[in-house]
């Protein structure tokens, strides 16, 4: 794909972002980023039964690289329904390069600001509101 | 339409320009105009006729060091830039033209005085249905004579800011009400972007630097920047100022309103800013 085209799925992240919106019923409601520098979202994850993703979403606004990438990631947990395990063993690096290294260039945080913001969420959702974990007494050997 | 901004009383009127005047401008050899955006990606997706385009990071920054490029390197994107010492560059941008007035600044310290900012900056003249397009334009490369850098008149270091405080200076730092307070140390999960320790330098006045903009993305008249910079803030023309945020860009923004604007002759902007005081031992703190 070449950087005009890279741009264009950005763009149309940007314009047609998916999974934007407030959550209904979000047992994890993670904030990320700053408005002053890039961008800032807010991620809201609704975890299902068995301690996986049942829905995520995002709000906020910043630059079109932070936007359009936190559009792209969460559109493929969606899409994917990749469990909490791969959503925190995705590489920033190989994020990067699927949006497109040369685009993105100097501003990696930005276009990891979604990803990261999930994580966080993916992390507290295994912390405070996973059902199977919570139910699961810890075993010793 | 200059008539716009002569109205708004500025001591410096000349160092704006309308989004009328830029179109006007927009084949005269004589001007550069110059996007420089937080959002990296707009120039590609459409930029004004004929413009160039100049990145804070890559552009101006050193790679390696925190500094900004050397004369040399300086030199070298003027010409690739098809820009001559005696070119008049006109500055825009997205954010309030925030990143456009942290280019304008680091031309200034190269001696580049010939410097406009297109007033209401990108924003107005989308909004205005003015002409946009992707076509990135070449020029032929110039001869630009390697400038001296001179930091002492408008730039602050952190000793600038110590020998400032020890007479009791004018600071006005110009982040974010929450930076200001402390509550806010750094963006979540980039704890390596802020500091390790919150507040304000002591007796810095607290004015964001949007203050100085109105909706549309103009700037506020001369007589509400006073109302704003010298009524509430307590500044005064006759002092020596020190702007300062988190890294320097947005206090770029109001050293040009305080200089250009209101005529301040003696405003330096500390670009070490909060990452550099907020990390430092011993510096003195208020919350």
């Amino acid at each position: 794909m070449d950087r005009n085209s890279r741009i264009e799925v950005l763009v149309d992240h940007v314009k047609n972002p998916r999974c934007k919106g407030v959550l209904d019923g979000a047992d994890v409601v993670m904030p990320g980023g700053s408005p002053e520098c890039g961008g800032s979202v807010v991620v809201y994850l609704r975890g299902d039964a068995k301690g996986g993703i049942e829905e995520v979403s995002f709000t906020g606004e910043g630059d079109t690289i932070s936007m359009g990438a936190t559009s792209m990631i969460l559109e493929k947990v969606q899409k994917e329904k990749l469990t909490p395990e791969e959503v925190l063993a995705f590489d920033y690096e190989k994020f990067v390069d699927d949006i497109g290294r040369e685009i993105v260039g100097s501003r990696t945080r930005n276009a990891t600001l979604g990803l990261s913001t999930l994580k966080a969420a993916v992390r507290k959702y295994q912390r405070e509101a996973r059902p199977a974990l919570k139910e699961k007494p810890a075993s010793f050997h | 339409m200059q008539q716009e901004i002569q109205e708004k009383g500025y001591a410096h009127p000349e160092a704006l320009v309308t989004t009328e005047w830029v179109a006007e401008h927009l084949g005269d050899e004589n001007v550069r105009i110059v996007e420089s955006d937080e959002d990296v990606l707009l120039y590609d997706i459409g930029h004004i006729p004929n413009a160039v385009k100049i990145d804070w990071v890559e552009d101006l920054n050193d790679p390696l060091m925190r500094d900004y490029l050397d004369p040399e390197h300086f030199a070298q994107l003027m010409s690739e830039k098809g820009i001559t010492p005696d070119t008049t560059v006109v500055f825009y941008g997205d954010k309030n033209n925030w990143w456009a007035t942290y280019a304008l600044w680091v031309f200034r310290l190269f001696g580049h005085d010939n410097v406009r900012v297109m007033d209401g900056g990108r924003v107005k003249w989308e909004a205005e249905g003015r002409e946009m397009t992707q076509v990135v334009p070449t020029f032929p490369r110039t001869e630009y004579p390697v400038p001296e850098r001179d930091d002492a008149k408008i730039r602050a270091f952190k000793e600038d800011v110590e020998r400032h405080l020890e007479k009791n200076g004018p600071l006005v730092d110009v982040r974010s009400p929450l930076e200001y307070s402390g509550e806010l140390l750094h963006m979540p999960d980039y704890p390596q972007e802020g500091a390790l320790r919150g507040g304000h330098i002591p007796g810095a006045a607290n004015v964001p630097w949007a203050q100085a903009v109105r909706e549309d993305g103009t700037f506020k008249s001369a007589e509400e920047l006073r109302e704003i910079y010298e009524g509430k803030a307590g500044l005064s023309e006759d002092q020596d100022v020190i702007a300062y945020c988190r890294i320097g860009e947005r206090s770029s923004h109001t050293w040009f309103v305080l200089s250009y604007l209101l005529g301040y002759d003696n405003v330096k902007n500390y670009d070490g800013s909060w990452t550099e005081w907020g990390n430092s031992v011993r510096a003195p703190i208020e919350r």
